[in-house]
């Protein structure tokens, strides 16, 4: 099951095919059911209409031979009255009523006791035994007739009627019982005062009776069934059934009820039919009253020769469309199969091609159809991929050798700052540390700075832009920077030959906001250009970090001829300052909120004893932590430095 | 060959030992059914061979009278009805019992359209010419019920054509033949003899007290295997059903299996004694001296007929 499953859910084919044929039953289905409930009804009206036929003259054929029975009593009848006063010859009468109806086995005019006189017993009687007529007087002690059904019967009842079967008791020479099952019809007989005297009886043998009806069979298994008043069978199929067996006598033991309820509608002389179950098949009974004799008839047909017929057809036709669907199937799998069969070539190259054989070649088709438009589109795809993959090599190798380009530069200008700390052991009052962190692998910050005699000339700046244009612009800025320091000119005068130089041939239009200062680390004086950069902080002793008012002069190659203007503070000596690029104030998080001059202060605030190492350390986590995960978006660049207090 | 100078052949017959076995002629009261399993059973299983008997079981005419039977003789032993017995002793035909079956009353009275019995009046009700009809008539006598009784060998179709009004009937055989003939079983309409304060015993086996004392042996011999009889077929009832029908086939008696089957089990259930619940096969004092009770009131006896007088 699980497998069938498997397959229903991995192969397109068989799960169209089964949905196909499932649809195509359904449809079928209903179409057979309407056309077999419409059939079936026009069978069973028809077997409804041939039953009725067959039973009707069944019925004719019983009633003539009752009706012959039953005239010749009346004719025998009126011989009795006319000569009660010779009873001898009453004899003789029962004679030629037998010769005159072979139908009948017997007649007997019996008469009470003592009617003729000194006679107990008196009963004319003859039987005709294959045509053999005896006739005898059959009353005496052994044969006491008067206690039996054909005498008693009319007698009580005071009318004509026809007896349930019962035996003829009689015993042969070896002195074992020999029965013969008998009906009779019995008329009584009564005297001038309307009193009982005796009774005309003719018997017939219900052997005979049922042999009338015995090729009655309008279907090969069906049957014709009489039942007595007392539900005995008169007439079955069965001679085992017959006289022996009522219709009940199958549920005396209530465990079989089967026959129970036609056998009560036939005593009610009731007309119709029943569905019944008999020998574990099933049965319809077709029944209606027999004159008035109290007996009824029925038609037993078994269903399966009733629906026989149609039911085969049914079945061939069930067979034919069940073969027609199991076609169905595997046609429609063969043709889906076969249409998906440059599909599964195209999925396994697509596998291949997955894998890095992009070369593996496609199957050509000349369909024009989806499958075929795929198929083009996916060769399409192929040769497009291929180029595609071939450019990327290229455009990959070009990356990987600007990639190992920019290694090194990255490493040229990392190498282009100090990064000796502390750069100048000997100076003991000085404490300096700085860092720079390109945004890619080379920035556009810059810092520098050199010790002339008693003065340290630095700076820190932001070259426009990012990259390798900004880096080649900062080399250039830090090594006129390094040359112009070495020359002892203030910085306002470094800011202005810079500018000039920068300015020069700048078609670019770069330049660069930078912070230059010279500080006297003996006097702790400091002079210094802002231009253009963001201002230092400044904490001197214990107090709150304050930005250094600063002269907005121009960014360095902005204009050539400009002036900057320097400015003048008097003793940083026990200060500590620190200088940073916009890319420590606006470096933002993953929610574009900048790091700002605010926190740049708070951290400030809880480091002024700190040394240069530490503070720019505890910076750069700061940051960090305020940018997680985000992107950094600049360059970042810090130089911290603290003079120490005068003794 | 009249059936008179048969029963003189047959009597000379009984009383010559055939080939080292004793004959011996026993007659039930009825044609061949299940009534009389247990005799089937010890001729078939070969009791009565081990006793020494050479054993004949002879039906009766349906119209013959038990009294028909005895008088007639031919046989050395009759199966008859307790009351039947009685009323034979009290007309001077000494008659012993030797062996009881039955000990229970199976007598009903079934009517038409499920009407109370007791409350019918002038009904013509069957009772059977060959007699068993003797304790329900003194009841019917008893309980002041203008029943019209009807003599007839055999009551059912009567009853089916609608010729009487209700019928006596046994409730191991006519009954179920009723029910047979889609007779739905009657609520009020059925009336048991036994649950009214009348359970009078019935079957049982009487020998002429002249031919008990001539061949006391014999009888014993065949009492003995009948009992044995009787055990064997309440332990082997399927079995007993299929000697049963052997007998019902070879006479040719209209009746089927389930009658039968139906007829063994309530047979047998009657031979179980209503306090010990146990086959006793015994003559009860107190049964015997109400059906004397009962027939001298209706008439039927004379004198009182005690244990005393139907023990050997």
């Amino acid at each position: 099951m699980r497998k069938l499953q498997e397959i229903f859910r991995t192969s397109f084919p068989v799960r169209v095919s089964v949905w196909v044929v499932l649809t195509a039953a359904f449809i079928f289905l209903a179409a057979q059911l309407y056309v077999s409930y419409v059939s079936r009804k026009s069978v069973w009206n028809e077997a409804v209409q041939r039953a009725t036929q067959v039973l009707e003259n069944s019925e004719l054929r019983l009633t003539r031979i009752l009706d012959d029975v039953e005239q010749t009593a009346d004719n025998v009848e009126w011989l009795v009255y006319r000569h009660l006063d010779s009873p001898d010859t009453l004899f003789e009468y029962t004679r030629n009523a037998l010769q005159g109806n072979s139908d009948l086995i017997g007649c007997a005019i019996a008469f009470e006791p003592y009617y003729f006189e000194n006679q107990e017993y008196f009963s004319a009687y003859s039987s005709n035994t294959d045509g053999v007529i005896e006739t005898s007087q059959e009353g005496d002690e052994d044969y006491q007739y008067f206690y039996l059904d054909w005498y008693l019967m009319p007698k009580l009842l005071n009318q004509p009627c026809w007896t349930e079967p019962y035996c003829d008791w009689d015993y042969d020479d070896d002195y074992s019982l020999q029965t013969d099952m008998l009906i009779s019809y019995s008329k009584p007989l009564t005297d001038a005062n309307g009193d009982f005297i005796g009774v005309v009886s003719l018997d017939v043998s219900p052997k005979w009776l049922s042999e009338q009806l015995s090729s009655v069979k309008p279907y090969p298994h069906s049957g014709c069934v009489l039942i007595s008043r007392g539900g005995t069978f008169l007439i079955h199929p069965d001679s085992e059934k017959l006289f022996y067996e009522t219709i009940f006598t199958r549920n005396l033991k209530g465990d079989d009820p089967s026959l129970e309820y036609v056998g009560h509608d036939m005593q009610d002389l009731k007309e119709g039919f029943q569905e019944v179950r008999v020998n574990g098949e099933d049965t319809y009974a077709f029944y209606k009253p027999l004159k008035d004799t109290g007996w009824s008839l029925a038609l037993i047909c078994l269903e399966k020769d009733i629906f026989g017929a149609f039911d085969r057809l049914r079945i061939i036709a069930s067979l034919l469309a069940l073969l027609g669907l199991l076609l169905l199937f595997f046609s429609n799998f063969k043709v889906i199969e076969r249409t998906m069969i440059p599909l599964k070539e195209l999925a396994i190259e697509a596998g291949n091609i997955a894998e890095g054989d992009f070369d593996r070649p496609i199957p050509q088709t000349d369909r024009e159809d989806e499958i075929g438009t795929l198929s083009r589109s996916f060769a399409h795809m192929q040769s497009s991929l291929v180029s595609y993959i071939d450019e990327l090599k290229v455009t990959t190798a070009k990356k990987e050798r600007i990639e190992g380009e920019l290694r090194i530069a990255h490493d040229i200008q990392m190498g282009m700052v100090p990064n000796v700390f502390p750069p100048f052991p000997e100076r003991k009052e000085l404490d300096l540390h700085a860092l720079m962190a390109p945004a890619r692998e080379v920035g556009g910050d810059l810092y520098d700075y050199l010790l002339l005699g008693d003065k340290l000339f630095f700076c820190i700046g932001d070259v426009s832009g990012k990259g390798i244009p900004a880096s080649m612009f900062m080399a250039t800025t830090r090594s006129m920077f390094r040359v112009m320091g070495k020359q002892g000119i203030p910085p306002s005068e470094i800011a202005r030959r810079l500018n000039d130089t920068l300015s020069e041939n700048n078609e670019s239009m770069m330049f660069v906001t930078s912070f230059i200062g010279v500080l006297d680390l003996v006097t702790g004086r400091l002079e210094y250009c802002n231009c253009g950069h963001n201002p230092p902080a400044l904490m001197s002793g214990g107090s709150a970090p304050v930005f250094l008012d600063c002269v907005p002069n121009t960014p360095l190659g902005v204009l050539n001829g400009c002036e900057y203007e320097g400015q003048v503070l008097d003793d940083l000596r026990g200060c500590m300052l620190f200088l940073y690029t916009d890319g420590l104030n606006e470096a933002e998080n993953v929610d574009h909120v900048e790091f700002g001059m605010d926190r740049i202060s708070s951290v400030l605030s809880g480091l002024s004893t700190a040394n240069a190492l530490t503070v720019v350390e505890s910076m750069q986590r700061a940051v960090a932590s305020h940018v997680g995960k985000a992107e950094p978006s600049d360059d970042l660049t810090m130089l911290c430095l603290r003079l120490k207090a005068k003794a | 060959m009249g059936f008179k100078h048969l029963i003189i052949v047959f009597a000379l017959a009984a009383a010559i030992p055939t080939g080292g076995q004793t004959k011996f002629v026993f007659s039930p009261q009825w044609m061949a059914q299940a009534q009389f399993a247990g005799y089937y059973v010890a001729k078939e299983k070969g009791f009565y061979d081990e006793e020494g008997l050479d054993v004949e079981i002879r039906h009766p005419f349906a119209t013959q009278t038990l009294e028909d039977r005895v008088r007639s003789g031919g046989s050395q032993a009759y199966s008859m009805f307790l009351s039947e017995a009685m009323e034979l002793v009290d007309k001077g035909v000494p008659v012993v019992n030797i062996l009881q079956t039955s000990m229970n009353s199976s007598m009903v009275i079934v009517s038409r359209y499920g009407a109370d019995p007791l409350g019918l009046h002038n009904a013509k009700v069957i009772t059977w010419r060959a007699g068993f009809g003797q304790v329900p008539m003194c009841m019917a006598s008893r309980e002041h019920l203008d029943y019209k009784w009807i003599t007839a060998s055999s009551s059912l179709n009567l009853f089916v054509a609608g010729a009487v009004d209700a019928t006596l009937a046994t409730s191991y055989n006519e009954y179920y033949q009723l029910l047979q003939t889609g007779l739905v079983t009657p609520g009020k309409g059925i009336y048991r003899f036994s649950e009214h304060g009348y359970n009078i015993q019935e079957d049982g086996v009487y020998m002429t007290a002249a031919a008990y004392k001539k061949d006391r042996d014999s009888a014993e011999r065949f009492v003995r295997a009948s009992r044995r009889g009787w055990e064997w077929a309440a332990e082997h009832l399927d079995e007993t059903l299929e000697i049963v029908m052997k007998y019902v086939k070879e006479f040719r008696i209209p009746t089927n299996r389930i009658l039968q089957q139906l007829m063994l089990e309530e047979v047998l259930r009657l031979q179980l004694d209503p306090d010990s619940g146990e086959r006793e096969f015994r003559l009860r004092r107190d049964m015997v001296s109400q059906a004397s009770s009962l027939m001298l009131e209706g008439g039927i006896l004379k004198d009182e007929v005690t244990v005393e007088k139907l023990l050997p």
